[in-house]
Formats: C-alpha cells, sequence, structure tokens
C-alpha cells in the first residue's frame, strides 16, 4: 500500500494502475499522432492512411494561406489574448482569493457568482456579452469583449484554484514574520508568495489554456478578426483536413516546448530556493 | 474636379506547387482608378462566407485597386448576427439572396445605385431579369430576380419590378445536385430519388444545413413519388412535417450514414468512401477530384437547386469608403474573380468577362461543355481533371435552363428549423 | 481556507481586493445574462426583428414541443455516461499520480504531459478522431488485417460511441485536476493509521481516500457537466449530424436571428445546469471545505 513510506517493493496495484496510465497516454496521443503523420500529406490530400507521397506543403500552406484561412493572423489574436487572460487571471484570482480569507460581506454571492459564471454554457454568454454591447454602443473586438468573455471563463476556474492553495496556507508562518517585525508587504513578498508561487503557476497555465482554445464564448464576442480556435471552425467549412492536422502538429510542438520551459523553470526555481534563504 | 487615372495594368499570375500546373494569365484593362491617392490609405472589409470569401480574392483585388481589401470568414448563422448586432464591423457583406430577406428589411443594407455599376448591364439576366436563355427562371425558392432591387434609395425592402437601386451587386452562383462516387455506386444515376433509394442505405448522407436540406429532401421525395408540393420554394406546414417523417423514417432505418455541416465533413466523408451518393457542393466534388478520387457531380433529370450570393454595402458607409466600395463592386465583376472561382465550379455574374479571363481550355471546360483538351487545375493549382473529361453537367446554357428550385428562406422557416431539430433528436 | 493572522481593523484592502472579480463579473456575465433572460420574453417576428411585447410564447412554445425533451434526454445521457467514465479514469489517474508515483518532479511531469495535448485546438483534436475511427481508418484497417472482422465496424464512428469517446478524450483532464488537487491533501499519517487498524487495501481507499476527494470529485462533476451540458460542435460533429442537443437547438435558432426563442432555450438550459450543480453542492459543501 502506498501508505507506507515511499521504499521497499512495489505492490501489484502499482502496476495496474501504470498500466492504465500508460493506457490513458495512448488514448490522449493517439489520434494526434494520427494526425502528426498525417499533415505530411502529399497534395493529393488523402484525409485517411495510407500515407502517400509525403511532403511539407500543408506546412507550407499554414504560412502563406491560400484556401485555407489566415492563421497566422488569428495566431497572433489568440496568442496575445491567451497571454493577457492569463496575466489579470492571476492579478485577479490571487488579489480575489486573498479578500476570501476573511469574511466580507458579499462574500458567498460573490462566490456563487463566480460558480455560475463557469457554468453558464458559453453559448448563452455569447449573445449575451454581444447584445451587451450592442446596447452600450460598442463594437464587439477581441481585445475588449473577447478579453471579458474569457475573462469570465477563467477567473472562477483561478478564484477555484486560489481557495485551494490557500487553504494549505497556514496562518502561523505569517503570525512568525510579523512577530519577527515585518511588515506586511514584506511579509506577502517574502513568505506567503513563495509558498503559494506553485498556485500562481497553475492558475497562470489554466488562464492561458482556457483563454486560448476558447470556442463557444469566443463565438460572437471577438468581432470581425477571428481568434485561432474560431478560424479554425470556419476552415472546417472551406478547407480540407491536412492543412488543419498541419496545424494541429506544430501547435502541439510549440505546446512541448512550452511545457518544457515551465518544467525547467520550476526546477530552477526549486534548486534556487533549497540553495538559497 | 474628379481627376482620373487611366490605369492599364496587366497582370501575370502563376501557381506552382508541389509540381502542379500552371493556372492561367489574367488581364485586368482599362480600370479607372478614381480618387487615386486618396483611397489608398482605405480598408475594406468584406465579410461572407468560407465558399465566396477566398483570401486570393482580396490579394487581387489590393493589388489591382490600389487600397486593401481584407477577408473575414464567418459561418452562415455568424454572418447575419453580424450584420445585425455588429455593423460597424464589416463593410461588404457577401450573403446568399434569402439571407437578403432577413438583412434588408432590418434595414442592415444601403441601397446601391446601378448607375454607378459600369458593367450592369453586362450582368447575367438570371438577376437582372429574372430570365435565362429567354426563358423565365423557376420562381420557386427565392430567385435572384426577386429580391435584386429596392422600390427607392430610402426604403428596406424589395420591389416586384426593375428600378433604379438595387439591395446588392450578382455575385457568384451555381446550380447545385447530388454527388456520387461513380466507382462506387453500382449503378447509373440520374434522378433525386437517388439520394432515398434503398440501394444506397447506409451510404447516403444530407446536409445539415435546414434551409438546404430540407431542399434536397423535398427534390427526392417528389422524384420518388412519394410526396407532391406546391411550391418547393415555400411549402407549406403538411408538406413539411410529410417531409421530415419521410425523413425521420429513412435515418431510423439507417438510410444515412451521416448528416455533414461542414465542407470538410463532406469531402471527407466522399472521399474515404463512407457515403456514395450525397448532398454536395461544386468546391467540394473538386476537393475530392484533386485527391485523385472520382467524383461526379451529378446531372438529374428533374433539375437543380440553384442559388445565388450578393455582395451588398453596409448601411454605415459614407464618403470616401463608399466611393472606394463601388470600385470594388465593379472589380468584382469584371472578370479576375469570374475566372478565378470558375475554377471550383461557380459562375460569375459576369460571364463574359469572366470567360475572356479564361484559357480557351477553361472556357471549354467550365462554361461550354466540352471536353478538355490538357488537364484542368483547381484555384489553388492542384489537378482536377484530365484531358478528354467533359464537365459534369454540360454547358453553362444547359445547366441554368434546369433550375428547379431556388434555395431559400421559407414562410415557414421558424416551423422547418423546429422540425429539423426534431429529425436531429430523432 | 485559512483565516488572515491578526485581524488588521480596516475591511478596505478585501474590498478592493475582491473589487476587480466583481467588475468583471458584473460586466461579462450578471449584465449578459440578465439581458438574454429579459430577451427571452420579446416575441420575434421573421423579418422585422425583435419585437419587444413581453410574452412566455417562447416558453410555452419550448416546453410543450416533445422535441425540446428529446434533445434534452440525448444531452443528459451523455452527461452521465461521460460523467461516469471521467469519473473512473480521472479518480485512478490522479490516485496513481499522487500515491505510486515516488518523485514529485515525476508526478508534475506525468501531469504535463496530460496536459499538453489540451494546447492543440479542441476542434483538431475531435476531428482527428475520424481517420482513427472510420470505416478506412486505422482501427478498422488493423482489425480486418489481423482478420477479427470481415466487415469494417461503422459504429466506431458517427454514433454514440464516437461522441462519447471524444467527450472523454477533451474533458478527462477537468477531472484529474481537481482530484489531484484533493488528493495531494490527504494527510498520509491518515493512511497509515488506517493500515495499522488493519484496513485492506481496498478499505483504505474507500473509507479514507474516497471520502477525502470529495471536494476533488465534486468539482470535477461540476466541470464535466458543465461542459458537456454546454457543448454543441463535438456532439453534432462526432455524430455526423445525427444526434441533436440540447445547445444544437439554440444554435439552429440563432441561425435566422430568432434571439428570443435561442434566449428562452438558453435559459431553461442554464437552469437545469444550475439545478444539477446545486446537487452536486448539497452532496458535498464545497464553499465550506475550501473555506476552512
Amino acid at each position: 500500500m502506498s501508505a507506507s513510506p515511499s521504499y521497499g517493493p512495489r505492490p501489484w496495484t502499482f502496476y495496474v494502475l501504470a498500466a492504465l496510465f500508460t493506457l490513458f497516454v495512448i488514448f490522449l496521443y493517439g489520434p494526434m499522432i494520427a494526425v502528426l503523420i498525417l499533415s505530411f500529406q502529399g497534395p493529393t490530400a488523402s484525409l485517411v492512411f495510407p500515407l502517400r507521397e509525403p511532403s511539407l506543403m500543408w506546412f507550407d500552406e499554414l504560412f502563406n494561406p491560400r484556401r485555407t484561412g489566415d492563421v497566422v493572423g488569428a495566431f497572433n489574436r489568440s496568442l496575445p489574448l491567451a497571454l493577457g487572460v492569463m496575466l489579470l487571471t492571476v492579478l485577479i484570482s490571487v488579489t480575489a482569493g486573498f479578500a476570501f480569507r476573511r469574511r466580507f460581506k458579499g462574500a458567498t454571492a460573490i462566490f456563487y457568482t463566480a460558480i455560475a459564471s463557469l457554468i453558464v454554457p458559453g453559448l448563452v454568454l455569447s449573445i449575451g456579452i454581444l447584445v451587451t454591447f450592442r446596447y452600450l454602443g460598442w463594437s464587439a473586438t477581441w481585445y475588449t469583449s473577447g478579453l471579458g468573455a474569457h475573462l469570465s471563463w477563467a477567473l472562477p476556474f483561478g478564484l477555484l484554484i486560489m481557495f485551494a492553495v490557500l487553504g494549505r496556507l497556514s496562518p502561523s508562518y505569517e503570525e512568525a514574520a510579523y512577530d519577527l517585525g515585518a511588515s506586511r508587504w514584506q511579509t506577502v513578498k517574502e513568505v506567503v508568495v513563495p509558498i503559494v508561487f506553485p498556485g500562481m503557476i497553475a492558475v497562470a497555465l489554466f488562464g492561458f489554456t482556457l483563454s486560448y482554445d476558447e470556442f463557444p464564448r469566443s463565438w460572437l464576442t471577438v468581432g470581425s478578426k477571428n481568434t485561432l480556435p474560431l478560424e479554425i471552425w470556419t476552415m472546417t467549412t472551406n478547407v480540407t483536413s491536412p492543412a488543419l492536422y498541419a496545424l494541429g502538429t506544430v501547435t502541439t510542438i510549440v505546446s512541448f516546448l512550452v511545457i518544457a520551459i515551465a518544467l525547467s523553470s520550476i526546477i530552477l526555481i526549486q534548486r534556487k530556493r533549497s540553495r538559497g534563504k | 474636379m474628379k481627376k482620373t487615372l487611366l490605369n492599364k495594368t496587366i497582370s501575370r499570375r502563376s501557381v506552382l506547387k508541389g509540381g502542379a500546373a500552371i493556372a492561367g494569365a489574367t488581364a485586368v484593362t482599362g480600370f479607372p482608378m478614381v480618387w487615386a491617392q486618396a483611397l489608398k490609405d482605405i480598408t475594406l472589409n468584406h465579410t461572407g462566407m468560407s465558399y465566396s470569401t477566398l483570401p486570393d480574392i482580396a490579394k487581387q483585388a489590393s493589388t489591382d485597386l490600389g487600397f486593401k481589401v481584407e477577408m473575414s470568414v464567418v459561418d452562415h448563422p455568424g454572418l447575419l448576427n453580424r450584420l445585425v448586432q455588429d455593423p460597424k464591423s464589416l463593410d461588404v457583406a457577401d450573403l446568399e439572396i434569402w439571407q437578403s430577406k432577413v438583412a434588408v428589411p432590418q434595414g442592415a443594407l444601403q441601397a446601391v445605385e446601378i448607375a454607378k455599376i459600369k458593367n450592369w448591364g453586362e450582368l447575367t439576366p438570371l438577376y437582372t431579369e429574372g430570365t435565362f436563355a429567354g426563358k423565365e427562371v423557376s420562381r420557386q425558392g427565392d430567385s435572384p430576380f426577386e429580391f435584386l432591387y429596392r422600390e427607392a434609395a430610402d426604403t428596406n425592402g424589395f420591389a416586384t419590378g426593375k428600378t433604379d437601386f438595387a439591395n446588392f451587386v450578382p455575385g457568384v452562383y451555381n446550380a447545385d445536385t447530388l454527388g456520387i462516387r461513380p466507382d462506387l455506386v453500382g449503378r447509373e444515376v440520374n434522378s433525386w430519388a437517388d439520394l432515398i433509394s434503398p440501394d444506397f442505405k447506409g451510404k447516403t448522407a444530407i446536409q445539415n444545413i435546414p434551409t438546404n436540406g430540407i431542399m434536397d429532401a423535398m427534390m427526392a421525395c417528389e422524384a420518388a413519388g412519394l410526396l407532391k408540393y406546391g411550391d418547393k420554394g415555400n411549402p407549406t406546414q403538411e408538406e413539411l412535417s410529410a417531409t421530415i417523417a419521410k425523413l425521420i423514417e429513412l435515418k431510423k432505418g439507417g438510410h444515412f450514414r451521416a448528416l455533414w455541416n461542414t465542407f470538410d465533413e463532406s469531402v471527407n466523408l466522399m472521399a474515404s468512401g463512407e457515403v456514395v451518393i450525397q448532398s454536395m457542393w461544386s468546391p467540394a466534388v473538386t476537393a475530392v477530384q484533386t485527391q485523385g478520387i472520382k467524383c461526379t457531380y451529378q446531372p438529374l433529370k428533374e433539375g437543380y437547386r440553384g442559388w445565388g450570393n450578393g455582395l451588398g454595402l453596409l448601411a454605415h458607409l459614407e464618403g470616401l469608403k463608399r466611393d472606394a466600395a463601388y470600385e470594388y463592386l465593379n472589380w468584382y465583376n469584371s472578370g479576375w474573380v469570374g475566372g478565378f472561382i470558375a475554377k471550383q465550379g461557380y459562375y460569375s455574374a459576369n460571364p463574359k468577362t469572366a470567360m475572356a479571363a479564361l484559357t480557351e481550355n477553361e472556357r471549354g471546360f467550365f462554361y461550354e461543355g466540352k471536353a478538355a483538351t490538357a488537364d484542368i487545375t483547381s484555384p489553388t493549382g492542384e489537378k482536377t481533371n484530365s484531358a478528354g473529361d467533359k464537365r459534369d453537367g454540360g454547358s453553362y446554357e444547359e445547366r441554368f435552363a434546369q433550375v428547379a428550385v431556388w434555395n431559400n428562406l421559407m414562410d415557414q422557416a421558424e416551423f422547418l428549423y423546429a422540425k429539423w431539430n426534431e429529425f436531429n433528436a430523432a | 481556507m485559512t483565516p488572515a493572522p491578526t485581524a488588521k481593523s480596516s475591511m478596505l484592502p478585501t474590498y478592493l481586493q475582491v473589487a476587480p472579480l466583481t467588475v468583471v463579473l458584473l460586466l461579462f456575465f450578471i449584465v449578459p445574462v440578465a439581458l438574454v433572460v429579459v430577451v427571452s420574453f420579446f416575441r420575434y417576428q421573421m423579418l422585422v426583428g425583435i419585437v419587444p411585447d413581453l410574452t412566455v410564447k417562447n416558453y410555452v412554445d419550448l416546453l410543450s414541443n416533445p422535441t425540446t425533451w428529446t434533445l434534452y434526454r440525448s444531452t443528459l445521457k451523455f452527461t452521465l455516461i461521460v460523467l461516469a467514465i471521467t469519473f473512473v479514469l480521472g479518480f485512478w489517474i490522479a490516485y496513481f499520480l499522487v500515491f505510486h508515483v515516488r518523485n514529485l518532479l515525476t508526478a508534475i511531469g506525468l501531469f504535463l504531459v496530460c496536459t499538453v495535448p489540451f494546447w492543440t485546438s479542441n476542434i483538431i483534436r475531435m476531428i482527428s478522431w475520424r481517420p482513427v475511427l472510420g470505416k478506412e481508418g486505422l482501427i478498422n484497417s488493423a482489425l480486418l488485417k489481423t482478420g477479427a472482422i470481415d466487415q469494417p465496424l461503422d459504429w466506431l464512428l458517427y454514433s454514440d460511441f464516437s461522441v462519447v469517446v471524444a467527450y472523454v478524450h477533451l474533458f478527462t483532464l477537468f477531472m484529474i485536476v481537481p482530484i489531484f488537487n484533493s488528493m495531494a491533501r490527504i494527510d498520509r499519517s491518515l493512511l497509515e493509521a488506517a493500515v495499522d487498524a488493519g484496513a485492506s487495501r481496498w478499505g483504505v481507499i474507500w473509507n479514507v481516500v474516497l471520502p477525502l476527494s470529495k471536494t476533488g470529485i465534486a468539482l470535477g462533476a461540476l466541470f464535466v457537466v458543465t461542459l458537456v451540458m454546454g457543448d454543441f460542435f463535438v456532439v453534432t460533429v462526432m455524430s455526423g449530424g445525427l444526434s441533436g442537443s440540447a445547445t444544437s437547438g439554440i444554435f439552429n435558432d440563432l441561425q435566422f436571428l430568432n434571439y428570443p426563442r435561442a434566449a428562452a432555450n438558453a435559459v431553461i438550459l442554464l437552469i437545469i445546469v444550475l439545478m444539477i450543480a446545486a446537487a452536486i453542492f448539497r452532496l458535498v459543501d464545497v464553499r465550506k471545505e475550501l473555506v476552512r
């Protein structure tokens, strides 16, 4: 049983679960590997196997759009939008999370509103935001209404994560700091932030991912220039898949790179922490 | 005083794609550029659906006209929603005739002064007169002529005859039919009834866009003698209920392999052989052919389902931007676009200049019903037909003389959508 | 969560801290939803637009139409199936990551491995199942080659099966994350105590791990329910259009700008989802668990 200290031979359950995990990973990645292979299809763009005349033409198509839609342009909107959502989500969720450590009037109402904002079907909110903007006389754009729509989705997630993280933060650390004469700001900087930092990374990751891949809430709210998921959706109404497969491959590679960077930075931070102080 | 520059530009456009063939050269001549300097900072947004709103057109327009044209692609509901809720976000709307039925009464588009459209006289009588080759075109459904004209510059409606103002400028159009895999279908297909024939059980598909799908279904049911319709373009509730009931019966019996929503799905279904006969759009047929798979856009004896698009000017356009938009509208039907979209099987509202923009081989193949003398390629350069092939359905004249019904938004549309939901849910 | 230490007398900082969240929620959730509710009581006249006569016609039409109920039944069916599968998968994978993987870094690494696919668009991941499940696809070709079957299986694609597969593929992560988070907080000494008290392997899971992961499970369930019930494109594309869902009905109404009816349908959907969420919160008081 894993309850025992982590030394000694592994129980049989480990192998069963490890097998399950492996199968799950294969399940997750299987279709994507199929996509990876198919993205090298030649000009007789067959959508199924076998691979004929391997070529890089569909990757070229991505960057020089003919029929395929403006992938690069859409990416140049999705990426800054996701980064913006990520930053705002961290800032807003973290500060709100701190607020919730105390009882204040309206706390329950705001909490349930946030949950409701998560639950509301994206399509519904999309219509609502578009109509709201219309009555206010504003035009919908990806950096105003689109940003807001994404935030309505990412903030509740961030809030819930912060709840979980701050819940583990024992007040004794902060009290010890005060006793030692630290100011409030110093305490936050030196004691609280380092402890909740992994949580903040989780919030950032979630915020980015949720925004980057968001479709239903963006559908009507991004204005005339599409974000990447919307562009891909309209591409399926006009274009055949190998270009989409090439896009899938490129995106996955980019994700791997970002994960690698994130992981290495976590390792570096851990190392610095254990070394320093 | 207006300064006009007569600007003769001849552009040669070649496409090299992985060794495939070279597309024809085009010539844009005698195109007057008004206010050339003033217009060059304008950006015009052309929003429409994916089959007609192609980035290459914007690129060529920007080159020829001197100001920037950009394309925004949306899906069907997206376009109407944008027109009504966020009109400032687009300048030129590329909408289907039946969509204008919704957009115009709500004041989304301004009147197009026909006098300002230089090649109006050359535009196909299909739109401008409601006739084709001297005969009146089918009025079943929303035919282009019925929606083209408006009474006056400031009214938002549809005139019954010709006037000096239009709701939109004619755009691309085609006559749709069923697509088949001639190598897999096993027998001759020459009637809409074959869509619901038990011979093809489990190997058919119909489009999941209610306004289009129901038309295909009605053509099929009528051809098979199962139902009779007064006006297929405007069926009654009983006719719709009966048609949907038949569809549900077929669906429960496993007749349909799938219903497709997007172009990509329809191509996939046909190319992979999952279906052998289905509703299809012409560029999808082309796409399947570029994969080296035989696919035929089959002419059927009951006729075609026609559809058309138009380019509308948004109500908020004024001043220089409106001038630029008129330049664009004039350019659109002056030849290059016609030649370009001919290669995916669509027709330009100005057949004369479109044909002039094609090579003799292409002209013969796409418009005149002749056998190709050399390989035919798609707009992006892939080969679709070999020398000796004839275009399915024959010549331009043969095709449009047989339009049985037009795509439409019927009076019972709300009822239709509710019923179609039932079909989806069954 | 743990209360703030050394009570400060001013509440102002707290209100300031929660202000940005409130503003965003107000502008981008409360107001839009309120507008949607208002619009749902308007009338739609085709070719004219929305007419602000207050009427309950939309609701009456929708609720009395059997198709509405068929669509909701279909959506709920998918929701329950997907919930069950993602729960089983999510629970055991989180369990594996928390309790069986010894090195924290490895655990994080494996966890991230599960996350990477999520940065590829949902749409692409969904259509990538076609070459795998289709009649000419990978699975069928493999089965045919080995002689296990002699006709390609057509129920792999464009069926309820493919819809469920796609949902599980897309949403299991949303179950794994909260459960992982809950499990990681379980004090290991509790498990040791249980073992010492003579509990079997299964007994420990049933009596200790499961109850303590309640919050995570509830949150995961909430996420999955929300996502499946609010989806319109997965079910349409993967079923080949043969299945409808609650949201595809809304989507159809939007096709020709019938906002009032779409809004009414949306409000009904929202109420149903809120009811399910309330039920989940009844079982597990999430707020209390989190804000300890």
